[in-house]
């Protein structure tokens, strides 16, 4: 039997404050167990929550970014339940009144393009840390009342592919906003995926699965993937979905029951009465939304068309935000931008694997990458010499200096190169010869022997032609 | 003395010393101290300020860094708080010195103060009767002399009605304008910081200092403060006041009815409007239950966090879950777990609305109607309770009816958030105090002050308090 699947996701994302969602606590990450925190984020009797402002100024980027619609009027709720991870025994979030509702991402898979729907974003606290051992439970309370946003996306998605599009897409807004350090293996953005099957074209929602705490996007699209094929398989087989949390297990590639849902747990929401409702203020909202940056979309039609990229080179460049940014500072003084891209991609991404360094920790200044590929426009060395420059820049070094050092100088005088070339030619008759008798390769070997006499600082291209210009009138 | 002669008098150390000693001497005698806290120390470091040198007590809700507070539960026997409230930051850096910490109804929940852990507080007129709760050890320890200045809280009228039973001033301002950061909370959208004193002009003194926007409550009021001690005015003529008629109809204590007279007619005389108006019937039956209902369900919110995990009275469990219950189950007495199952049921989703979202509705009626009469008002007056503080044994035995109209409707002020205060109105049966309380217009504590003391010239009782022996 055919099914339409059905994909719903819901991402938790802490935000980059320095604070927490609700006290003065710092926030932290990889910080020594329970140093961040203080009463508040304790759940201390008598404490009060206060909201942090930064939080909600990232939360409404987070908003405007996706175009949902924001009520102005910011309130919160408690989320009842019992839980050694929480502090207070609630949680405060907003359950009655998200911040935004109804916005949208669009994502690319195959070619297509895809509006994906956003049904609300949400603020609200982070819990504290358990660690399960055997005999204890250790906690740690530094991660207790991190902002986070919850992010609820429609069930708009039919596939691992398209959800793995849709995470990406996301993660990518949000770390351009700068609202979020958007790592998933360290928790910054965590992925809950609701996955289920109902025949094609049937109204009638299947019984979910959600699949949770996913720590890649790859594994965001393997497991829905399988879990596909386990529901169509017991679908197939006549059987029955049941309602249940699931996780995905790394090692088998398959879901995991965890737990099944035996009726929805009540939370008992109730609006928080310690935070009155904070009307916001439109100007700073209108603010805001001036002050965004470019996002993701904005910075790959820029670069296709003030830079002439294609949309491949484009999307390699803005993949990676501070490589686009430092593409970016090197086109402020170089000529060639294509050729420009080409090195940032390849050269510059492989140097930086190799000497396992970032964008941000790289030793090459974008001005000498903008140098080194202007003297390759200019043919002042050669794409082969620019290579070997490339290798020492890595050390530091500036490559005019490089060339002057080396002698690099290419040699794209033609009369000067006419001059060697004829020179060759009168030592070797005998290539001349070969080479009129169908001995193609007696090019190379004349050419060699030019490069030799210049002491490799011809410009290749221009020998090679002049050489078959010069040998035709033989 | 009072707050003003001591500032007067100007000896700190002996004003301190004393009060610290007196507590000692009256505590076999009325139990209204939980801890005390030997001011040597603090007497090093008195600061410059407009209470300095003055000995004050906190009800034992109010944290104090390094110093034990437990609210009266068992669950917080051996608390001690990691941080001040900020009142105490307040009190302490205008020189106040901090002697006591007081008993109080188990997590300020009830109005007797029989339910607090370390037993009973005993009313200094008379020690067979109780002192009124939740603030009740803070109402004895003024009613006594010990200290001219003490901390209480109020959600229904936990400082006004020990108030009225131990013949001193309780003062409950505007919702917002003390911080509650620090307090251990009752119900948030009810609670209210307050405090006694056993004249009008210390209760404006105090308020002074007290007041004041904090940015760690975010219902903090961020107003100016308004020097009420010198604002207050006894000249009250053409001032109006409303008395509502059927709160007096639920009364039938004819002597309490008689002192209540007396200060209606003092008021004509110094030349005020007094109109009797009647309070809608069936909103003034709906407080009690109305009430309940809130204070219950933010209560046991409120409350979740003492699971033992992090601080309090842990008990031992397999797991984090059993600690939880364990610690709960053996810490919370049974009327405080009573009043959190209430709170959940009318919380669960199915009922929600039918309970806690219908009491908020109730609630917006209530002070809608109220507010429809002192909008062309100065103040509300009425006697604060219809009988004087029942007798520990009738309580216990349940011979007296706590949900009366006529003993519980100063919630009101709760549910409006507007600055009420209780202040001796008199004496029934020769020697039991019974109060009277005033409730002005939202920040208007001022009208209050400056009503209470002219009450004060008519009744003379000023700074009355009863030696314990």
């Amino acid at each position: 039997m055919e099914y339409d699947v059905v994909i719903g996701i819901e991402i938790h994302c802490e935000l980059k404050t320095k604070s927490k969602m609700f006290s003065a606590g710092l926030t932290s990450f990889g910080k020594q167990a329970n140093t961040c925190v203080n009463e508040i984020d304790l759940g201390h009797p008598g404490t009060l929550p206060t909201v942090n402002k930064e939080a909600v100024k990232k939360a409404l980027q987070a908003c405007i970014a996706l175009h949902l619609e924001i009520d102005s009027l910011v309130k919160f709720d408690r989320k009842n339940y019992y839980y050694s991870d929480l502090p207070k025994g609630f949680q405060i979030t907003q359950q009655f009144h998200p911040l935004g509702r109804h916005g949208y991402i669009t994502i690319h898979v195959d070619g297509q393009s895809k509006r994906i729907g956003i049904n609300r974003i949400h603020m609200e606290e982070d819990t504290a840390k358990q660690y399960h051992l055997d005999e204890v439970t250790l906690i740690d309370y530094n991660r207790a009342g991190t902002p986070l946003i919850e992010i609820v996306s429609e069930p708009d998605m039919t596939s691992g592919k398209e959800a793995a599009a849709y995470v990406e897409a996301l993660r990518q807004t949000l770390y351009y906003l700068g609202v979020s350090d958007v790592k998933m293996e360290e928790g910054s953005l965590r992925c809950d995926v609701n996955v289920s099957l109902k025949p094609k074209g049937s109204s009638v929602f299947g019984v979910k699965n959600e699949i949770k705490n996913l720590n890649s996007i790859s594994n965001v699209e393997k497991a829905i993937d399988y879990e596909i094929k386990r529901q169509k398989d017991i679908l197939d087989a006549g059987g029955v979905i049941e309602q249940a949390t699931r996780r995905y297990d790394e090692t088998t590639k398959t879901t995991v029951l965890m737990r099944k849902k035996e009726g929805s747990v009540d939370y008992k929401f109730f609006p928080e009465p310690n935070i009155l409702p904070i009307q916001l203020d439109p100007k700073w909202i209108e603010e805001i939304t001036n002050h965004l940056g470019e996002l993701p979309n904005a910075r790959k039609e820029r670069f296709m068309k003030d830079y002439g990229l294609s949309e491949y080179d484009a999307m390699l460049l803005i993949d990676n935000k501070e490589l686009g940014e430092y593409y970016q500072e090197v086109m402020k003084t170089c000529k060639n931008p294509k050729l420009a891209a080409n090195w940032v991609i390849g050269d510059l991404q492989a140097i930086l694997s190799k000497n396992n360094l970032t964008i941000q920790t790289t030793c090459i200044p974008s001005v000498s990458l903008a140098k080194l590929v202007n003297m390759i426009e200019d043919k002042t060395i050669s794409g082969k010499q620019a290579k070997e420059v490339f290798e020492l820049m890595v050390q530091g070094k500036d490559p005019e200096v490089i060339v002057k050092e080396k002698g690099m100088k290419q040699v794209s005088d033609e009369a000067s190169i006419l001059a060697m070339i004829n020179e060759v030619l009168d030592e070797n008759q005998q290539s001349i010869t070969d080479y009129k008798n169908g001995k193609d390769r007696a090019i190379g070997f004349l050419v060699g022997q030019v490069m030799k006499k210049s002491k490799g600082q011809a410009n290749p291209a221009m020998t090679n032609a002049l050489v078959l210009q010069e040998i035709a009138k033989r | 003395m009072n707050i003003i002669e001591m500032l007067k008098d100007g000896n700190d150390q002996k004003h301190v010393v004393d009060a610290y000693e007196l507590a000692l001497k009256v505590q076999p005698s009325i139990n209204a101290v939980v801890t005390f806290i030997d001011p040597c120390k603090q007497l090093e470091e008195v600061k410059e300020g407009k209470l300095k040198g003055i000995p004050v007590a906190l009800k034992d809700n109010v944290n104090t860094k390094g110093i034990k507070t437990t609210a009266s539960s068992k669950i917080l026997e051996n608390y001690i708080p990691v941080y001040d409230a900020t009142i105490v930051k307040k009190l302490k850096d205008a020189g106040a010195v901090i002697i006591a910490k007081t008993s109080m109804d188990e997590l300020a929940m009830g109005g007797t103060n029989l339910s607090a852990a370390t037993g009973p507080v005993y009313n200094p007129y008379d020690v067979t009767r109780i002192s009124g709760g939740s603030s009740g050890g803070s109402a004895a320890v003024v009613a006594s002399g010990v200290v001219p200045l003490a901390i209480g809280s109020d959600t229904g009228d936990s400082i006004r009605k020990p108030a009225s039973f131990c013949g001193v001033v309780g003062v409950k301002p505007t919702y917002g304008r003390i911080s509650r950061y620090g307090i251990i909370p009752y119900a948030s959208s009810l609670d209210h910081v307050g405090y006694f004193t056993r004249n009008v002009k210390d209760a404006a003194l105090a308020l002074e200092v007290l007041a004041g926007y904090d940015p760690m409550d975010a219902t903090s009021s961020q107003r100016e403060v308004p020097e009420y001690s010198k604002l207050i005015n006894s000249d009250i003529t053409g001032k109006k006041v409303i008395v509502f008629k059927n709160v007096l109809n639920h009364m039938n204590n004819e002597e309490t009815l008689a002192l209540f007279q007396r200060v209606i007619d003092g008021l004509k005389t110094k030349g005020a409007i007094v109109k009797e108006v009647t309070f809608n019937e069936e909103l003034m039956k709906a407080i009690l239950p109305t009430y309940h209902v809130i204070a219950n369900c933010e209560a046991t919110a409120n409350h979740s966090n003492l699971d033992g995990i992090r601080f309090g009275n842990k008990q031992e469990g397999s797991d984090t879950f059993e600690i939880m219950c364990n610690t709960r189950s053996q810490g919370l007495s049974s009327s405080i777990r009573k009043r959190f199952v209430i709170g959940s049921y009318a919380l669960f989703e199915e009922n929600q609305e039918k309970y806690l979202k219908q009491a908020q509705r109730v609630r917006r009626m209530i002070v809608e109607e109220i507010s429809s009469y002192l909008k062309d008002a100065d103040v509300l007056i009425a006697p604060a309770s219809n009988a004087a503080a029942p007798k520990i044994a009738d309580v216990l035995a349940k011979h007296v009816e706590e949900d009366l109209v006529a003993e519980n409707h100063m919630v009101f002020a709760n549910f409006s958030g507007y600055p009420s205060m209780t202040l001796p109105m008199g004496y029934i049966h020769q020697h039991l105090p019974v109060g009277v309380n005033i409730t002005a217009n939202a920040f208007k504590e001022v009208d209050m002050f400056s009503i209470g003391s002219v009450i004060e010239e008519i009744t003379g009782l000023k700074d009355a308090y009863k030696e314990v022996k």
